[in-house]
Formats: structure tokens, sequence, C-alpha cells
């Protein structure tokens, strides 16, 4: 691993030479225009965009309002195309975004979702569509040193600046960034603007993580259910749980790794997509049968779901839990459903059955 | 400059056409159709293009995603064996959108199917084996293929029978082709409906699915019991085949659950950490044992 070191000055520099590069550069940008449910006072949303100046960054964001998953897995994708000659369908292949891109300043939390996706998404029967998005991905993460109230990634096994997902990450040391170079993406675009970094030497973030660790508020460690799902399956604890969920899905939505979709067809007589979309496991039609039977027709059947798929399920497939601990689902919630505290009552109520 | 969408995404500045679509439906077409029952079709499927027809391989109990363009994608089983290449045979029950598009389909029209996908019924390791076939229903179109390839592989299996019930007499699945199955050697076909559901002709037995199959004291020694129909059927058939000394192990049934990508991606058919579409469909009662209650 390569460690260097870049001024402020040359981390603009930089940014504005990738830009100059021709890469698409896609970083936090404070979106004025025609954004709502803004918290910050600030007016718009903070997400990602593609900037064509480092000075387009929004500067002084915590966390975007959106994930960076919406340009690996958009919302909406066309997956097939058809067009109806002569009474016989006519299939034609979809083309896929394949510009190389730079995924600028992701904090750790949302970089470490994209493994998580990868994981899914590739393996056997790759998708294509979110693969060749992603192997033009290089993603640069930026450490973070101001956790938020709701943050608790220190909870799943993450840190405000661990390297996972990142080509190379950047922490913010003094008036200076320690540049941890990852992955060979990551020196492709380290070397070609050679002269803008200097070594490391002994710049370190240590300092930095123990004073973002001590800000945050939750960092009690998460227990995870891979061992216990079964005997803790029919406990009351989730009917308690989930009897204020509205099932709206803006957890799934929000989630840097939610990856469930639903694929439909869109049609006039002659011509028509098939269509990928984002989807959820809290909405009531997500599981029911034609037959109108439902493998999970209450609420409390389907936040079980999402409980146990991000800290049971998931982890026995994929080896690793499925929040990054980000917290955008527990301030976008409605009702102040909160995924930390619901993990911590599901592990206390196993506690009370003995599991 | 970037173009930026309504929706703030932008254009991207590259693309490439998809050559690998997982997604992407092979065209087939629709050469034959029968009736099996007031709401129930088959449909024989010949692939369009003569290589894959030649090519297209699958085991007994895989399924497939079956579409018709501007309507949307529905599973359905292969409903024939591999044994009986060349075509694929599906058999749908109308109850939604795309079955009543499927309904409405016409000799010659073409459809897309996607698959073979999920795991299959252990055949190999059933040879030497007794085997009972119990389908209620449509769930009697899951055991086709395997039956199928069974009768077609007669010599491999020791005594066969098959049980084919439904609630009436009407809702019988497959009565065209039965006696087919009944003629082959050391074949037993029992056919029964539920009570209430007999005719004034009806030449089988009156009685529940796994009643029936209880009063025929069928031995549970070197055999397999697979079964498959309406989630009631078959937890009183697990039940059945418990009190006629089962071992979970000799049990198979399969799950159905509701799918869209048939990958193991999409993140709806799961029961537990298990996809039904990817470690399904076919199930032992020993694993269903250990699953959570979650179909």
């Amino acid at each position: 691993m390569l460690r260097k070191r870049l001024t402020r000055e040359n981390l603009n520099k930089w940014i504005d030479g990738l830009v100059a590069s021709g890469l698409r550069v896609i970083a936090p940008v404070r979106e004025r225009d025609g954004g709502r449910g803004a918290r910050d006072g600030k007016g718009g949303l903070t997400l990602f965009r593609p900037i064509t100046s480092s000075a387009e960054i929004a500067a002084d964001y915590t966390k975007t309002d959106l994930p960076f998953k919406e340009w690996l897995f958009p919302p909406t994708e066309v997956i097939l195309h058809y067009r109806i000659v002569d009474g016989e369908p006519v299939l034609e292949d979809p083309e896929v975004d394949a510009t190389k891109t730079v995924a600028l300043f992701l904090r750790p939390c949302d970089a470490a979702a994209i493994p998580i996706l990868d994981s899914v998404f590739g393996g056997d029967y790759e998708d294509e569509f979110y693969m060749t998005r992603r192997r033009n991905l290089t993603v640069v993460g930026l450490s973070c040193t101001e956790p938020q109230p709701e943050c608790f990634c220190a909870a799943v096994g993450l840190s405000p600046t661990s390297e996972a997902g990142s080509d190379i990450l950047l922490t913010p040391v003094g008036d200076e960034f320690l540049v941890e170079v990852l992955t060979e993406k990551g020196e492709q675009l380290v070397n070609q603007y050679a002269d803008l970094f200097a070594d490391a030497g002994d710049l370190t973030k240590e300092q930095v993580t123990e004073q973002a660790i001590a800000k945050m508020l939750r960092k009690e460690s998460l227990p995870t259910f891979a061992e216990t799902y079964s005997e803790l399956f029919e406990h009351p604890v989730w009917e308690e749980i989930a009897r204020k969920c509205l099932g709206c899905g803006v957890c799934a939505y929000s989630c840097p790794t939610c990856h469930c979709y639903d694929i439909v067809d869109e049609a006039t007589l002659f011509e028509g997509v098939r269509c990928r979309n984002w989807d959820c496991c809290g909405f009531a039609l997500f599981t029911l049968h034609a037959s109108g039977h439902n493998p999970r027709p209450t609420q409390a059947h389907r936040y079980r779901q999402r409980v146990l798929h991000k800290f049971a399920y998931f982890l026995q497939t994929y080896g690793r839990n499925m929040c990054v601990g980000c917290g955008r689902c527990v301030i976008k919630c409605p009702v102040g459903m909160d995924i930390y505290e619901v993990v911590q009552k599901v592990a206390q109520a196993s506690e009370r059955v003995g599991v | 400059m970037v173009t930026v969408t309504a929706t703030g995404m932008a254009m991207p500045r590259e693309t490439v056409k998809v050559s690998r679509n997982i997604y992407k439906p092979y065209l087939m077409t629709i050469v034959d159709m029968r009736d099996e029952t007031h709401d129930t079709r088959t449909l024989r499927l010949q692939f369009k293009d003569p290589e894959v027809a030649q090519t297209f391989d699958w085991k007994p109990g895989q399924f497939a995603q079956y579409s018709v363009f501007g309507v949307g994608e529905c599973v359905f089983t292969i409903a024939n064996s591999p044994t009986r290449k060349g075509y694929i045979e599906c058999t749908f029950r109308q109850v939604g959108k795309v079955t009543s598009a499927l309904r409405d389909m016409e000799i010659g029209q073409t459809i897309g199917f996607r698959g073979p996908y999920g795991n299959w019924f252990p055949v190999e390791e059933w040879e030497g084996k007794r085997l009972y076939f119990v389908g209620g229903g449509i769930g009697t179109v899951a055991l086709r293929g395997v039956m199928q390839y069974c009768l077609d592989n007669r010599k491999l299996y020791d005594e066969i029978l098959i049980l084919n019930a439904a609630r009436t007499v009407a809702d019988l699945v497959y009565k065209s082709e039965m006696d087919e199955w009944a003629k082959v050697d050391g074949v037993t076909l029992v056919k029964a409906v539920d009570p209430g559901g007999e005719t004034p002709d009806w030449d089988g037995k009156v009685g529940l699915a796994p009643n029936v199959f209880e009063e025929l004291k069928p031995t549970p020694d070197n055999a397999i019991l697979v079964t498959c129909g309406p989630p009631i059927m078959i937890r009183f058939m697990l039940l059945a085949a418990e009190r006629l000394g089962f071992k979970p192990e000799q049990v198979y049934t399969t799950l159905e659950n509701r799918m869209k990508c048939g990958l193991g991606k999409c993140g709806r058919c799961n029961v537990g950490p298990y996809y039904v579409c990817k470690d399904g469909p076919v199930f032992t009662a020993a694993q269903l044992a250990k699953l959570p209650k979650d179909f």
C-alpha cells in the first residue's frame, strides 16, 4: 500500500486534473434547486453529482442525503428492449453506462457498501449492468471527522476512517490529507499526478480515528443473528417493534446496501422495455403470491425480514452483515424506527428466551 | 458539459451494448396447447434458435421465467423431462396478469423464456428405490417432469406409485395422460378428489390426498416420497409420511415463492438465508424442518 500526503491546494489541482483528463468525476454537490426535505437549514440536498470543477463540491457536507448507490444501481433501469415487427418480438440489448468514473469523497460507510453490492451483483450470474459500471469506477473515500448523532459505523465493524471499498482513502490530518492508495486502480489515479503528492512520512490517521470515534454517540458493537435467527423467528418482539412501521420503504430507498428489485414490463402495442426497479421488503405486495398466499402477511413479518436479512442471512451467505451504520434510515424514517436500537432490542429479547 | 436529466442523473458519455445479459430471454414459439382444466393450460414451446433447441438442457425439477412481451415475466416449472428434449412444456393456472396474457396467446405466437434455474431432484441418488409421487391440484405440475424422467428410465427404479389428487374432478390436471403413466410396467396410478369433489361417474378415490396416501399403506423401506400441492396439503403430507415411518431425508417437496430475477439477487423469494430460486426449489423435509417458516 502506498502512503502519500496531499495539501488542500494540491487536492483541488488533482481533482481538476481528473476532470480535465476526461474522467467523469462524481462528488457531493449541494443541489440548491428543487431539493425537498433538506434538514441542514441551508436549503437543498447534498447528493452525488458529476462535477466540472473542484469548486462545485459541497465543502462542508457531513454525509450526502442519499448514498452513492444510485450510480451503480439506478432506481430504474432498462434491462431489455423489444419491438414487435410483423407480429414477432425482436429483442435488443440495451446500452449500459461505461463511462470511466471517479467517485470522490465517499464517507467510509458509503464506500463499504460497494463491496456488499458487489457480492450480490457479481458472483454466479454476473449482472452485466451493475458490473460494467463497477469496473469503470474508482472510489476515493474521505474519512469522517464529524460523525452525526445517527451514525453507528463503529458498531458494525467499520470506523470513520476504515478503508473498505475505497481505492484511495483520504484522511484530513491537520492542514493536509493522508492519502492511502489501496488498490491498483487507485495507484493509477495517483501515479499520473505524482508531482502533486509527497511522501506521507510520519503522517498517520490514528489520532483522527480516535477523535472521530470519541464523537460517535453509538458505537457499542451490534450483535448479529446468523446463529440464532431460527429461535428468534417467532419471537413476539417483532410484533412490538414493527407496530409503528408504516411500510413506506424510505429505509430501503435511502440505504447504501439495500438492493432488492422488481422486474416489470412497460410497453405500447409495438414497442416495450423490461425494467428493473428498486423494491423494498417492507411493501405488502413484495412477496404476495398470485394465489393470494403471502408468506409475510404483516408488517412484523416484513420488518423481521429487513433486520434478519441485514444481520443474519447476508452474514451467513457472504460473511459480513449488510449494514454500514450510515444512519440514513434512522433520520429519514417518518415514525422514528431506529435499526441500531431495534437490533439491540432483538438481542435483549433473545437473551430473555435464552438463545 | 454533462447533460443532467430530470431526476438529476447525468447521461453517460460512453456506453456499451450488453452482451451477456442475464435477463435476456430465448424466444420460443407456442407449437401446441392443451387445456388441463377450466383454468389450467399446458403449452408446448419450441426454441426459435435451432442451435439453442439442440443444446438446451435441464434437470428434472428446474424452473424457468416465461414472459409475454409487454406484460411481464412469470415463473413455472419446466413440466417435461429432459428425456423428452426438443421442446419445453409448461402448465400454468390463469390467476394473474401474466398468466391471463399467456392464456390469450395462440399457437404460432412467440413468448420469452429464460432458464433453467434452481436445483433439481437428485434422480441419480434415487436409483434402485421405490418411488411415491403425490401431487395435489396444480402441485402435480411440479412433479410431472421428474415423473416422466423416472418413467422413461423405468429400469433404474423399483416400483412406482403415482397419486394424482385434486379438490374436484374438474381441477384434476393431466387427465388425458394419466392412462399413459399407468400403462408403464410396475407403475400404480391412483387418482383422488376431495370429498364432495367427485362426479357420478368418478372411478377414482374420494378423500384428502394425505389420507388416501396413508390408506394405501406405502412402505417407507428403500423408498422416496415426492410431494407437491397447496401449502396445507404439503403440511399434512409431511405428517402422514412421518406416521408411515418415512425419515425426513426420504421426503422431497418443492417450494414456490414469488420470484423476479430467478438468480438469487432480487431478494424476494428467500426463506431465511436460502433463496428458493437458487438453493431450491427442491427441498427435503429434513431441510424444511430447519428453515424458518417464511413460505
